[in-house]
């Protein structure tokens, strides 16, 4: 029996509701999980790259872009951040909000880079991120930046204010993925992924869909980065464009399953779990348990974890 | 009814009295939290003052424990110890996991300004005292935290003023007129050139004639000897981490330039290191710090820098690819510190602790000369006069000997032609 056009929307209303509640469900037992386990930075953590791996999800999983340099947007935040806090003295709420527009600015200065794809675009959007992070550890900025020197914004640290934040980025973000997942402007942004040619010749705007997503990702990115300078509050350049945090939410989202809500929080839970299992008790083990997991993937499930479904016909969130 | 009353009398004498008597229980060990790093750009320097450490905790636990006033008795230390692998985010967790998961008594921040950054705030939130074993970063030390003192290192402000006191004094009589300073951009280098770019234009004797700084990962210095060359000046100073002295000393020796005055931070302060790399004959009259490890100091406690050289090699044969130098003694200088922290605090709560370890400033003497904190937890104690490493009497070695200040000098200054 074909489908009426109310069947369709209360399957709409069922996904947008299941989805939801996954995203809520993350977004307390995180929040719960701080009154129960008392190693509040490594729940930090989890919440950043459980941010950050949706925030990759967006540009990759809905454009099919991989930009290896996303590190770049989270230190503009971290930066952004911290100029503001450290020179103006502002409350740590307006230093969010410089987070989110430097993260913004540099998303609008690296708008020509989509103009690249593939490999070159993830090697690209690497460089720029690198060129970023020369410019914030200059020595001759010291005045603005502290240089090299590293960033103490001792008079916001507020550990608990500034987790909670976090978490209602991470809320933000999820419930983005799931508007992604379920409305007009998503699917036409994985036509674009899969062919942007025909999705142009039906009618897509191409350059508007991939704008969009990429001034998205990189706003997750840049308040995520905020947020994390809030929260350690002392800090080098070094750390804040680590490119180990583009390599960890990266290897999340793939290994999770991209385009889905539940692939990259799979990804973060198990994998940042082992990570800390084995970090923290066994770490020469680490990289060789990481590293067999990772070639384990791409032989065997290289669309990720969600791949078992749904190459069985089963819808994952 | 009386002696309802009596007995009422007595239970309420016996609650007053109760908790000013109650003598809390001796813990079965004393846990101390540490990190180290195994792998990475600071295991050169964190893992010297690891195995430090560790010679202490052993030398300690042989002897039965360590002596707690608290409890009058001695009680075993447990070292817990994690591998952040030179990563600031794993320090960051692993800071985490000592405090609030491991319970630890006593923590012990990871070598280096870096990857003690990040247990700064994490330790005043918590209210944990942080025995700071060498990061030296300036904005460590605030007014408004007590829960951090440095153990081994001065700051890094007071390591250079003999270099620039020598070269003003000494240096200028003989003709030196220009300098060029070369640092790696981080904190404990950059805030040395910093200091010593300000020594120069105070006294005014000698011209800074290039002073440029580096990433710390630079691993070629050709160009930038080329470049100090082409400007001729008569003093080199490189401010950079083993790994920079290292490529720094090789580049030198391959280019064939000559400086009178070349100084390094640790061609004399990881000597062994250094020399491992390098050869002695890149080496040759090269100045740099004589650290503890170099200097005999006279202690009032622990093992003076002969019996430490012999416990050292008694635990680490050579061979065993541990380098004997400066970063060792720090580790060991951050054990005798808890020491007598542990012999004179009222108890464990981190402000006794911190009471009892600024209670020794001034009065602990050790192999790592005279233990002095400012109020604000900065070490101030250590001097670091400026030293050359010169021949050793016709042998293939080298010495580093002591040439500036007069009174702590054991020989005089080479200078090139």
């Amino acid at each position: 029996m074909p489908d009426t056009a109310s069947e369709a929307r209360n399957r709409l209303i069922r996904r947008v509701v299941l989805d939801t509640c996954i995203a809520a469900a993350v977004v307390i037992g995180m929040g719960v999980m701080r009154g129960v386990y008392s190693n509040e930075l490594m729940l930090f953590n989890f919440v950043v790259f459980l941010a950050l791996a949706q925030g990759l999800n967006i540009i990759y999983g809905f454009t099919g872009y991989l930009p290896f340099g996303y590190v770049g947007f989270y230190g503009a935040g971290a930066y952004g951040f911290s100029l503001v806090v450290m020179h103006l003295h502002v409350p740590a709420m307006v230093g969010m909000a410089a987070a989110a527009g430097a993260a913004l600015v540099l998303a609008v200065i690296l708008l020509p880079l989509l103009r690249l794809s593939g490999a070159y675009f993830a090697i690209a959007s690497m460089a720029a991120a690198q060129a970023v992070y020369e410019i914030v550890a200059n020595p001759d900025l010291e005045n603005i930046t502290k240089g090299p020197y590293g960033v103490s914004l001792s008079d916001v640290f507020a550990p608990a204010f500034s987790y909670y934040t976090a978490l209602a980025i991470l809320a933000g973000t999820l419930l983005l993925v799931v508007w992604l997942r379920n409305s007009r402007f998503g699917m036409s942004l994985q036509a674009i992924r899969d062919d942007s040619v025909s999705a142009a010749m039906a009618g897509v705007s191409v350059v508007r869909g991939r704008t969009i997503a990429w001034l998205l990702s990189a706003l997750v990115a840049g308040l995520v980065g905020g947020v994390f300078a809030w929260h350690i509050s002392v800090f080098y350049p070094d750390t804040a464009f680590d490119l180990s945090v583009s390599i960890f939410s990266t290897v999340f989202l793939l290994f999770g399953g991209a385009t889905t809500l539940c692939g990259p929080l799979l990804g973060v839970f198990i994998l940042y779990g082992i990570y800390n299992v084995i970090g923290i008790a066994v770490p020469q083990y680490f990289q060789f348990t990481y590293g067999a997991l990772i070639v384990l993937l791409v032989l065997f499930l290289p669309n990720g974890l969600v791949s078992l479904l749904t190459s069985r016909g089963i819808r994952v969130p | 009814m009386r002696s309802k009353a009596l007995a009422l009398g007595l239970l309420c004498i016996a609650a007053a009295a109760g908790p000013a008597n109650a003598q809390p229980a001796a813990p079965t060990e004393i846990k101390i939290g540490a990190l180290y790093a195994s792998s990475g750009p600071y295991a050169s320097i964190s893992m010297p003052v690891f195995d430090g450490f560790k010679l202490w905790v052993d030398q300690v636990n042989a002897s039965g424990g360590a002596e707690v006033k608290a409890f009058g008795k001695k009680i075993p230390i447990k070292l817990i110890a994690y591998d952040d692998q030179s990563s600031t985010a794993t320090a960051a967790t692993l800071y985490n996991q000592l405090i609030t998961q491991d319970h630890v008594d006593l923590l012990v921040a990871d070598s280096g300004s870096v990857l003690t950054s990040v247990g700064v705030p994490i330790a005043k939130e918590h209210k944990q005292f942080l025995f700071d074993v060498s990061g030296t970063g300036a904005a460590f030390f605030t007014d408004d935290n007590p829960y951090i003192a440095l153990m081994a290192d001065p700051v890094s402000t007071i390591w250079p003023h003999y270099i620039s006191d020598y070269l003003a004094d000494e240096g200028a009589k003989q003709g030196i007129k220009t300098v060029a300073i070369l640092y790696s951009t981080n904190d404990f280098t950059g805030t040395q050139a910093a200091a010593l770019k300000g020594f120069f234009e105070r006294d005014g004797k000698v011209k800074v004639v290039y002073y440029q700084g580096v990433p710390t990962s630079t691993s070629n210095y050709t160009v930038l000897i080329n470049n100090i060359a082409a400007l001729n000046p008569d003093a080199v100073l490189e401010l950079g981490y083993v790994g920079n002295d290292i490529a720094f000393l090789r580049n030198l020796q391959d280019s064939g330039s000559q400086f009178r005055f070349v100084f390094t931070i640790y061609a004399g302060t990881e000597k062994e290191e250094i020399e491992k790399n390098v050869g002695i004959s890149a080496m040759t009259n090269i100045f740099s710090y004589v650290p503890a490890s170099n200097y005999e100091y006279t202690p009032n406690f622990g093992m003076n820098l002969t019996e430490f050289h012999d416990a050292w090699l008694k635990k680490y044969p050579v061979g065993s690819n541990v380098a004997f130098g400066a970063n060792a003694v720090y580790g060991y200088m951050a054990g005798l510190v808890i020491d007598r922290t542990l012999a004179s605090t009222k108890s464990l709560d981190q402000m006794d602790i911190h009471d009892a370890v600024f209670g020794l400033s001034g009065q602990l003497k050790t192999l790592d000369s005279t233990f002095v904190l400012r109020k604000d937890g900065a070490q101030i104690g250590e001097v670091t006069p400026l030293g050359q490493l010169q021949p050793a009497g016709g042998k293939e070695e080298l010495d580093l000997v002591a040439v500036y200040p007069p009174d702590l000098a054991k020989g005089k200054a080479v200078l090139g032609k």
